[in-house]
């Protein structure tokens, strides 16, 4: 025995020996930018043809269909007029994004690019990615002209660190064209009542309880009047965020800020959201509410609103597309449905269409590991120009787009390969280098006064509406979903953006935040099916479970960066 | 094989005689096999645990080894003083002791079930088929599960209300003390072909010799398994069940992840998917770790423990016969 | 043919009964997961579909085929099955011996060692930085060096060699065989039923890995993994919204892949894998037969 713990010793300074070896050599000395810059900078003058380099670049966002080998004909666009071939590799879920980032950290091994959302400061804490500022003013005539003087102030980093790591990845000018919240209820429902008023809580009710009567079935099956869903984090998409727009504010994900004092508290300690979850309990009691709401996965969800009987809902456009989508595939035009800015009473102003400004906080950054960090700052200072900014939003030309009487026009082979296929941006490479890139949004105008945005422009969602869409909204003497709304000019801009842009870094703050939201929902399905006499018990005590998971001390922390982030952004 | 023992028990003191020397000699050919595996595991399985330092630090991916920040047993306290720790390790062990009760002796009995199948390829396509489930993910198992068990329109409703055992749907994923149950069933389902391979090789290996010798004895199908085949895969048996108990908290979450649903939170959450939650995702690489080192510990106690009384009780261990 | 008694048809009936349901229920999920993959992608979304398609199409594996890394990917997942399995299950089978083998001297200890491996990780970071540290990342060794063997399956290969009789080593060593000669003469062609499910293990687990190859790997197209190609597809899709919360301007540029696409994937990858096993089959017999020759 002891022999072999001898020999077990031995072996194992040998084997250490051997691990640590390349550890020592593997660790590369950095050149500064400057040195490595230089001698791109003397071979590469901008107007000859560009070398070819090849930079790796890594994104935390998934990708199903990568545009492989850089291949699409918008990528050897690119190439053609850069020189620069992009290795991209794609996160393969969102927590491992996150674990590859710790793994760049722990190792050194950095790609040339890294587009690593909020968890981009693992890398800055080792000091991994490089500083713009100099780059983009010696470099960057483009990049600055891009982001404009407002813009470019939230790029910043921090307080303690105002310098510039990352270029946005968010859109240059980005204004919402259609609702991505409200409250849904079916076209033929809305029809069949005679286009009532529907404005509060209880004008949505009366009308999804007047046509739950009417109407036992639906295409032949039992009819659901309001489905939820809870499916693990869709609670926050159906659950949860309808209750902080109903009471009148944006998408700031759990957070509730007061605008005028920029104090933050969860909005589901409010009030006024206790209202509305006291709203959902009567609908419960009263047999309005599907009683799968908290059980169901998003799939059932999905098939029994594609099934066409489910009157109403509380979601987000993107979590119920692809049952619409199957609905007007069976031309069940009637079970579409209709986007109504519901809040708990008159009084409020439903907020979808505030803006929020230029959406700092994310973007792509260059590693002190970048080959060529001069010809890194020039290839994101070119996609920042219009020649690029055009290519990337419409593609090739002649390829995918024509130009007639002056004015870009997409291909109708091109516009339906988006609609059909999955792949289409694959195959194409439109949009495919829009965001995390330097990208505009769909509210800019290039220099002849074209939008840059092909598809998504008003026009084109107006021509997409159905006829029933046209007919409804007729009759409520609008002609898009989003004149129903509050417009934007109704409200400020948010001058921090969005709460849930909001990076708190310190891994306590992280579990605390996790743990406040996973009470809620263990909790608020017992409290929404639970008897309305015990409502108010119940609610006091979710609350008290808040107080227990660290509520006060995420609210603090919360509140602290929030107030830095406003100052340094002004 | 008892004397060799012995003269190895006694040749322990000198370790340099020449009864050892002369004995490495005549085992040059066993130290040569295993030598390469005794470094490949030290090299793969034990050089990383030097990450189990980890748990002590405020650890920050790609800082120094000395520049990180000691926080000594920060994260034990934590995680110990955390009620939510225990009902996670109450439902751990809840669904794991039901695992090891149901998807450990089904297997058997399934094995042995086939054995006695005389059509050989009747049996193999038995196998084959109930093999298949451990290939389809869970993602779509639990969707499965969720659609049968489902009051709109579910086929387990359908028939309960057919055959009136039931007056209402019965919202089966709705209600908390049914979900251990549930997980378990869906477990056993899927994995029980699967399981089951091990131990009909195991039967394979038994020699036909002995069946026969026991037909001319006139024994009986159930005396038959009840004295050769029970006996031949004991050993295969025990061992297994010996590394099962040494799992027994380490449930991994997949299937808990996606079966559960926000009404049976409070049953279905487990020790891994604690760990995940607040350990890395989190960035508490520290905690993560902490938790870890915790689940070695019971995992290396039991297993221990474990092999100590199956070699009390039926002669057979995993370290020695 | 002996007559069957009247308890050995009750028996029978009993059991052939049994088996019968056991695979009308293990057969439905993959019979669905068949039918949704030949269903129309936008149909299946109303749900309800259970073992025949509704809108019958091959256009989801149409799509499939056209994915630009399925040929690398196919040919690397095959090779490391194959030379995993091979190197995996003769290292594996080589340490059970050596500590069966109860005169070896270091045997308790490589037993001890081997075990608590089983219970044991050092965590993510330190495996990363192993592997990185012996040159292994973007390297095809890493599909088969770090999980050459399993402590699991050393035990029950050992538990069965532990069955044979040792008197059969000890004659050959009298006919003056060595260690090694035994091992490969007369240890591993009698294990062949531990071998060959050992090695069935090593396979399926060979060829369903992807985590080595996102950790290892994954910047390298010519390392790709048929598993690693269908998870980036299945995860995308599972995590997409999630994102979206975190994104609503670039909704549009997220399409997720339809769920019968991601059925279609998963009968792709799984396929191979499943028609291996019957080729298994056959070496539970066979070790049965040479199980009667050996005494």
């Amino acid at each position: 025995m002891k022999r072999t713990l001898l020999l077990i010793l031995v072996l194992v300074m040998i084997t250490l020996a051997a691990g640590c070896g390349p550890q020592v050599t593997g660790t590369q000395p950095t050149t500064t930018p400057a040195q490595k810059g230089a001698s791109s900078d003397d071979t590469a003058p901008a107007d000859a043809a560009p070398e070819p380099i090849t930079f790796t670049m890594y994104n935390v966002e998934t990708d199903a269909y990568p545009d492989t080998d850089f291949s699409s004909p918008v990528a050897q666009e690119i190439k053609k007029a850069t020189g620069v071939t992009l290795e991209i590799e794609n996160a393969v879920s969102s927590d491992a994004g996150k674990q590859k980032l710790s793994l760049m950290a722990a190792s050194g091994d950095y790609p040339d690019f890294v587009y690593g959302k909020g968890d981009l400061s693992i890398l800055k804490n080792v000091n991994a990615i490089i500083k713009l500022d100099d780059l983009i003013e010696q470099y960057g005539p483009n990049i600055k002209k891009f982001y404009g003087e407002i813009d470019i102030k939230r790029l910043r980093w921090s307080l303690d660190d105002p310098s510039i790591y990352y270029v946005g990845g968010k859109e240059v000018g980005q204004e919402n064209m259609e609702p991505n919240a409200g409250f849904q209820l079916q076209l033929g429902a809305v029809k069949a009542l005679g286009y009532p008023r529907l404005r509060t809580l209880q004008d949505f009710e009366n009308a999804i309880r007047t046509f739950y009567e009417q109407n036992p079935t639906l295409y032949g099956q039992k009819s659901i009047p309001l489905s939820l869903l809870a499916d693990d984090w869709r609670f926050m998409i159906t659950v949860s965020n309808p209750a902080n727009f109903a009471t009148g504010n944006s998408d700031d994900g759990e957070w509730y800020i007061d605008i005028e004092t920029l104090d933050a508290v969860r909005h589901l300690t409010r009030d006024e959201v206790k209202e509305y979850f006291r709203w959902l309990n009567g609908m419960h009691d009263k047999g309005l509410l599907d009683p799968e709401s908290f059980v169901q996965k998003y799939d059932q969800y999905k098939a029994k609103i594609a099934s066409g009987r489910v009157i109403a809902l509380a979601d987000a456009r993107w979590e119920i597309d692809e049952a619409v989508t199957a609905l007007k595939k069976d031309e069940k035009y009637e079970a579409v449905y209709g986007y109504f800015p519901i809040t708990i009473d008159e009084s409020v102003k439903f907020a979808d269409f505030q803006s929020a400004g230029y959406l700092g906080g994310w973007g792509m950054a260059i590693t002190t590991n970048c080959k060529d960090v001069v010809r890194a700052i020039k290839f994101i200072d070119w996609m920042c120009t219009e020649e690029a900014q055009i290519l990337t939003h419409w593609g090739v030309k002649d390829l995918h787009y024509t130009i007639e009487n002056g004015k870009r026009v997409l291909k109708p082979e091109v516009k339906e390969m988006r609609n059909s296929d999955p792949a289409w941006q694959q195959k194409t490479g439109i949009k495919k280098y829009c965001y995390p890139f330097p990208t505009y949004g769909n509210a800019v105008k290039d220099s002849t006064g074209q939008y840059f945005e092909a598809f998504d422009t008003l026009e084109e969602i107006a021509a997409r509406q159905l006829p029933i869409e046209n007919e409804v909204l007729s009759h409520y003497g609008v002609n898009t979903w989003k004149e129903l709304y509050p417009q934007a000019d109704e409200f400020p801009v948010k001058p921090y953006g969005a709460a849930w842009l909001v990076n708190i870094e310190d891994p306590e703050w992280k579990a605390a935040d996790d743990r406040i939201l996973k009470t809620g929902y263990r909790m608020i399905p017992a409290i929404v099916m639970g008897d309305p006499s015990e409502f108010d018990a119940k609610w006091a005590e979710y609350q008290q479970a808040l107080k227990d998971a660290g509520l006060d001390m995420v609210t603090e922390q919360f509140n602290k960066v929030l107030k830095e982030r406003t100052k340094l952004w002004q | 094989m008892q004397p060799v023992n012995k003269i190895a028990q006694r040749n322990q003191k000198y370790i340099f005689s020449k009864k050892n020397i002369k004995r490495l000699n005549q085992q040059k050919y066993l130290l040569l096999m295993s030598l390469p595996f005794v470094i490949w595991v030290i090299i793969f399985k034990y050089i990383p645990l030097w990450g189990w330092t980890m748990a002590f630090q405020q650890y920050i991916p790609g800082k120094g080894f000395f520049q990180q920040e000691w926080v000594g047993l920060k994260y034990f306290i934590i995680m110990f003083q955390d009620n939510y720790f225990y009902l996670v390790l109450r439902n751990t062990l809840a669904m794991s002791i039901l695992s090891l009760i149901f998807g450990f002796t089904l297997p058997i009995v399934l094995a042995i079930l086939l054995n006695e199948i005389t059509k050989q390829t009747f049996k193999r396509m038995v196998q084959t088929i109930s093999y298949l489930p451990h290939f389809v993910s869970w993602v779509i198992v639990a969707s499965l599960f969720n659609k049968m068990l489902s009051i709109d329109d579910g086929v387990v409703n359908n028939i309960l209300m057919a055959l009136r055992i039931v007056e209402q749907p019965v919202q089966f994923m709705a209600k908390p003390n049914f979900f251990w149950g549930i997980v378990t069933f869906a477990d056993v389902w899927k994995e029980i072909g699967w399981n089951s391979i091990i131990f009909l090789a195991a039967i394979a290996g038994i020699s036909p010799e002995l069946y026969e010798s026991a037909m001319v004895d006139g024994a009986g199908r159930f005396k038959k398994i009840w004295h050769i085949t029970l006996p031949g895969i004991l050993p295969t048996v025990m061992v297994i069940l010996i590394m099962s108990i040494g799992n027994l908290i380490n449930i991994g979450f997949e299937k808990q992840f996606l079966m559960r649903n926000s009404l049976v939170r409070d049953y279905s959450d487990v020790l891994d998917l604690y760990i995940l939650d607040y350990g890395i995702s989190a960035g508490r690489w520290a905690f993560g770790t902490a938790a870890g080192m915790f689940k070695s510990l019971v995992s290396i106690i039991l297993v221990f423990t474990a092999n100590g009384i199956s070699r009390k009780v039926a002669g057979i261990g995993i370290i020695t016969k | 043919m002996k007559r069957m008694s009247a308890a050995d048809i009750i028996f029978h009936t009993f059991n052939y009964l049994l088996m019968i349901i056991l695979m009308i229920a293990t057969l439905y999920p993959f019979l669905n997961v068949l039918a949704i993959s030949l269903n129309n992608s936008i149909d299946t979304v109303k749900g309800g579909i259970t073992i025949f398609p509704r809108e019958f199409t091959f256009l989801n594996y149409a799509e499939i085929f056209k994915t630009k890394a399925l040929l690398t990917s196919v040919i690397i997942s095959v090779l490391r099955t194959i030379i995993g399995t091979f190197t995996g299950i003769i290292s594996t089978a080589m340490v059970a011996f050596v500590i069966s083998r109860h005169d070896f001297i270091a045997r308790k200890a490589v037993t001890i060692l081997y075990i608590i491996t089983m219970y044991v990780s050092g965590g993510l970071i330190p495996e990363y930085m192993l592997i990185r540290n012996l040159r292994l990342t973007n390297n095809f060794l890493v599909y088969i060096l770090p999980g050459l063997i399993s402590a699991f399956n050393v035990i029950v290969i050992r538990s069965f060699i532990d069955g044979l009789p040792f008197e059969l080593q000890e004659s050959a060593k009298l006919d003056g065989a060595n260690d090694l000669t035994i091992f490969f003469r007369i240890i591993f062609p009698l294990c062949t039923p531990a071998i060959a499910t050992i090695s069935l293990f090593i396979a399926v687990g060979q060829w369903n890995s992807w985590f080595d190859t996102y950790l290892y790997c994954s910047s390298n197209k010519k390392l790709t993994t048929l598993q690693f190609e269908l998870q980036k597809i299945l995860l995308s899709a599972q995590s997409s919204g999630q994102q979206d919360i975190y994104g609503s301007s670039d909704l549009a540029q997220k399409r997720v892949s339809p769920e019968s696409l991601r059925m279609a994937m998963t009968v792709v990858a799984t396929m191979p894998i499943v028609i291996v096993y019957p080729f298994v089959q056959k070496y539970f017999i066979k070790g049965l037969t040479l199980g009667a020759v050996k005494t």
